[in-house]
């Protein structure tokens, strides 16, 4: 789900960048740091463009300069249950791989209706009931969130097709 | 699962009510039964007065996991006396056969989970992973069986073989030179036609190196298309490679475009756990029984039966197999004085003399031993740089194996060596066409058959690897899959029922059918070398265990034996034909033993065939045929102790009559002295004292090496007046030094350690001697009084008479 967040940032500039343009140089490096980047629990989408930035402090050795940044961002954060489209990546026996977006997610056979069958013959192999639904490496694909699990910087999901509406996509 | 009895209780419990009855659905952390346990409690009265009482106390026991309970092995009033005794049998609704980052996938639990319950993580049920591009995804063994068993019934329907290819100096050779996409774009260059076909690619996120998208040039080994064409027939086909995925997968591209090969079977370093070594257990956790491999090196398969090894293909000279530095350390080499001068390129020029400590891989590396059947440039390309695996070594970071390899990268990209060596052989035209010889055809480093011109080139295109690998890939998987119609074909109530007693050989195991890989191959080869007995002379880098050795285990692997010693057992002497060893010179003594180049050795291990000894031979001429005095008294000088005193006290007697051509003969077998005491295991103190004092003198003494060497050599008489002032001994030990510098490669590896070892008093004495006070004055403690007793009376006298006229002089 996509949510509307206020973030805080603290920046690091380096002396040589200090001038008429620092605002811009720091607006910069937050895009570059942030935006895409993944905490663990929602993934930063984009940063939306009005921010407050607060009065640099030096800090003591190093000449540097510290900027705490104000923003809002759009993020997104999967839930168990949520559905979403993603990108099949990989194909294996025991299931295969969908990204969607910033996360990964797997299912397994247990979580593919048992009319479509794993083929490793194929090539590429495939999943597929022999109609008209075949899952191969670069298939649209629509799942459910079985699970999901947070480390540090990453979010693993199991993901399901058991359900109706939940299969490839139509291209 | 089964529920046992846990090792916290207090034994021995009393099994009280049941809380849950069978086929109950419980819950984690229902109540299941309570049971009596009974301890010792202080008890206090109303006096105040405490005492030890035993009581039982009631429990109650709680389930662990969600399910259905099927059995129960316990009844109401029963005792259990120890831990580990089963208690009742829940089923599960899932048993987190297969996780991913620690998520079931078939129930979406959190395997991670724990708790006051928790007797085992449920991370722990999965553990294998035999994923090829995620390290996230994890099955039991119980699932990886199953999976194994699942390919396997795929694998023999199809009459496959499952086949690893590694990548890098296998099928492939890549470079960084930005020199090739010069050279591609140049139809004039000679390499033009060499690398017309090479394909470049830019990694965009190159986590391994900081510098800018490097850009990679990849060749395919010739043929190569054509190759996995058939292999592909016979074989399901695997990546396996030391680089990273990034990388592998960009030359997947380029081998593979349509990705009908290896689809999406890719394993790189990225998902190899940080191993340095590759273990066919990654990928087939139980049943290795039906996968081949395909590598250019032994040391990090451990050496394993599946492996046919294949020559390796360095089709860009000196750049080496730029992922190295993510393998172990293999290179310990000898190189061999270059045959031709021509033959030196510039990465040799690099070193001083050919062979200083390699320190950068790249020019490190051991370039390829066998073309298999190019016509030309097979000895110019050998170079004879022999591998070895040093036996231990020192875990390194992974930052710096990092680094290694970016300066690997960094050298190519800024030194250009193949530019380089083209500029060098270009000059070397140029000279030639000055000279007006047509050196085209029997020049055996610069290759022109197929581009005639007058410049040659650094590059050829002329490796046919690939198709002898094809055939032993064709006899192994028409070996096994003739074997395994024959095992089926065995009726069923045949002779290994019989004898194996058993009553329904309908269910002998698959595993019985279906033959093993890693029998069939050692018996195909095994065959090539069948009674060979062999010999390495010269070829194997001092401080390594010859038996363990990188080729020895090679040729063992083709059913030869290894010998240290020459004797009468010996067929063959593997040999370095610039260095006639003492080893050599006694095997030439016996007329059934053949003497060849490694190139032999070669042919055969990659061939799987006992190749015709004839041309490999190394030429014996009848002196040393017949065994002359002086190679006798070596002999047995080294037969003893190798001791070095019989050689200083015998040798002077023919300096004077000795003229240019003998001192040079005499060079020689002192080099064969002393080379032949390093491969020899059995004589190293010996060898060592000479190295340990060469070491110490080569600091102190180097200009009056230099002086030496400059004269020495047009000089006779000249360098006897140079060297008279001293013990005529250190004139022996100045040539042993100088025959030493030639071979550094062995002393190089030694020196360091072991100058600190005393040498013995004869060597060093006159050595700290010259080096301190250059040639004043002769040395009455040192060799003098041992030397004289052996000196016939005109050596004695031409030195006394030398040593008056020089303290005359000073």
């Amino acid at each position: 789900m996509f949510f509307i967040k206020e973030l805080e940032k603290t920046i690091q500039l380096h002396p040589s960048y200090f001038g008429p343009l620092i605002r811009s140089h720091i607006h910069r490096e937050l895009l570059l740091k942030e935006e895409g980047s993944s905490t663990g629990k929602f993934t930063i989408v984009c940063i939306l463009d009005s921010f407050e930035i607060s009065e640099g402090q030096v800090i003591p050795g190093s000449g540097a300069a510290e900027y705490t940044v104000h923003y809002k961002a759009i993020v997104w954060r999967p839930y168990k249950g949520e559905v979403m489209d993603g990108i099949v990546s990989s194909v294996m026996r025991s299931g295969f791989f969908v990204d969607c977006g910033s996360l990964q997610a797997f299912v397994g056979r247990a979580m593919i209706p048992a009319d479509i069958k794993f083929d490793a013959n194929a090539t590429p192999p495939q999943w597929t009931d022999n109609g008209d639904q075949i899952i191969e490496k670069g298939t649209n694909i629509r799942i459910k969130i079985k699970g999901l699990r947070s480390e540090v910087d990453k979010m693993y999901a199991i993901g399901t097709m058991k359900e109706d509406y939940l299969g490839p996509l139509q291209s | 699962m089964k529920i046992t009895s846990p090792p916290n209780w207090h034994y021995p419990v009393t099994i009280g009510d049941f809380a849950k009855k069978t086929d109950d659905e419980v819950k984690r952390s229902d109540p299941l039964f309570t049971y009596l346990y009974e301890t010792t409690v202080q008890e206090g009265d109303k006096w105040g007065e405490t005492k030890d009482v035993k009581r039982k106390f009631p429990a109650r026991f709680e389930a662990s996991l969600d399910g259905i309970i099927r059995k129960w092995y316990i009844r109401t009033g029963a005792v259990v006396a120890r831990a580990g005794v089963d208690l009742l049998e829940i089923e599960e609704p899932c048993t987190h056969e297969v996780q991913f980052g620690g998520l079931c996938a078939e129930c979406g639990q959190d395997m991670t989970e724990m708790d006051y319950l928790t007797k085992e993580l449920n991370s722990e049920r999965a553990t294998v992973n035999m994923t090829h591009d995620n390290m996230a995804l994890l099955i039991s063994h119980k699932e990886a069986v199953r999976a194994e068993e699942d390919s396997k019934k795929r694998l023999l329907s199809a009459k496959k073989l499952s086949l690893i290819v590694d990548l890098d100096q296998t099928v492939i050779h890549t470079t960084c030179e930005r020199t090739i996409a010069e050279w591609q774009a140049d139809p004039d260059n000679p390499n033009y036609d060499a690398v017309k076909d090479v394909k470049g690619f830019q990694l965009a996120d190159d986590n391994a190196a900081h510098i800018v998208a490097s850009w990679y040039y990849v060749k395919m080994r010739p043929g190569l298309p054509a190759f996995f064409d058939r292999m592909s027939k016979l074989y399901e086909m695997h990546v396996y490679t030391m680089a990273t995925r990034a990388y592998a997968q960009e030359v997947c591209k380029i081998i593979d475009p349509q990705r009908r090969f290896f689809g999406e079977r890719i394993l790189s370093r990225d998902e190899n756990y940080g191993e340095k070594i590759k273990s066919l257990n990654r990928l087939f956790p139980n049943h290795t029984d039906m996968a081949v491999i395909i590598d250019d090196r032994a040391d990090i398969w451990k050496y394993c039966e599946n492996l046919v090894r294949v020559p390796v293909f360095n089709f860009f000279p000196g750049a080496g197999d730029i992922n190295a530095s993510f393998l172990p350390k293999q290179q310990e080499l000898v190189t061999q004085p270059p045959t031709k001068p021509a033959d030196v390129p510039a990465k040799e020029g690099a070193k001083p003399e050919g062979e200083s400590t390699s320190t950068s891989s790249a020019t490190a590396h051991p370039t390829e031993p066998v073309p298999a059947a190019s016509t030309n440039g097979a000895l110019g390309d050998l170079e004879q740089q022999l591998i070895s695996i040093s036996a231990v070594e020192s875990p390194e970071s992974f930052e710096e194996q990092v680094k290694e390899q970016e300066k690997v990268i960094l050298t190519q990209q800024t030194e250009r060596p193949l530019l380089q060596q083209q500029l060098v052989l270009d000059k070397e035209d140029e000279e030639a066409e000055v000279d007006e010889i047509t050196q085209s055809t029997e020049n055996g480093y610069t290759q022109t058959t197929e581009h005639h011109k007058h410049r040659h080139a650094v590059l050829h295109d002329d490796d046919r690897g690939l198709e002898t690998i094809g055939a032993h890939l064709r006899l192994i998987h028409q070996t096994f899959y003739d074997e395994y119609q024959r095992n089926k074909i065995v009726p069923h109530s045949g002779r290994v029922a019989e004898l194996k007693g058993q009553k329904s050989p309908k269910k002998r195991p698959v595993d019985t059918v279906v033959p093993d890989v890693a029998e069939i191959m050692p018996r195909l080869k095994r065959e090539t070398l069948h009674g060979c007995v062999i010999v390495f002379s010269g070829i194997i880098p001092l401080g390594v265990d010859v038996q363990n050795s990188d080729f020895a285990l090679w040729v063992k692997s083709f059913g030869a034996q290894i010998s240290t010693t020459v004797n009468k057992f010996t067929t063959h002497v593997i040999a370095n034909p610039d260095r006639k060893t003492t080893k050599v010179k006694k095997a030439a003594r016996y007329d059934t033993i053949m003497i060849v180049n490694a190139e032999w050795m070669f042919q055969c291990c990659t061939r799987w065939e006992h190749v015709d000894e004839g041309p490999y031979l190394i030429e014996m001429d009848d002196a040393d045929k017949n065994g002359s005095p002086i190679e006798d008294m070596e002999d047995d000088s080294i037969d003893v102790t190798g001791d070095e005193g019989a050689d200083e006290a015998e040798s002077p007697i023919q300096f004077d009559i000795l003229d240019d051509d003998q001192w040079s003969s005499m060079n020689n077998e002192l080099d064969d002295f002393l080379n032949e005491s390093d491969t020899d295991g059995g004589s190293a103190s010996d060898s060592e004292s000479v190295r340990s004092a060469d070491g110490t003198r080569s600091e102190k003494t180097k200009t009056k090496r230099k002086r030496m060497t400059a004269t020495e050599a047009n000089d006779v008489s000249e360098d006897d007046s140079d060297a008279s002032v001293k013990s005529t001994s250190s004139r022996l030990q100045r040539k042993k030094r100088r025959t030493m510098e030639r071979v550094t490669s062995l002393t190089n590896v030694e020196n360091a350690e072991k100058s600190s070892g005393l040498p013995s008093p004869e060597t060093t004495g006159p050595e700290e001697e010259h080096g301190d006070n250059e040639g004043k004055t002769f040395d009455p403690q040192g060799e003098g009084p041992d030397l004289d007793s052996d000196f016939d009376d005109g050596l004695e006298a031409a030195m006394m008479d030398e040593f008056e006229k020089s303290a005359s002089e000073d």
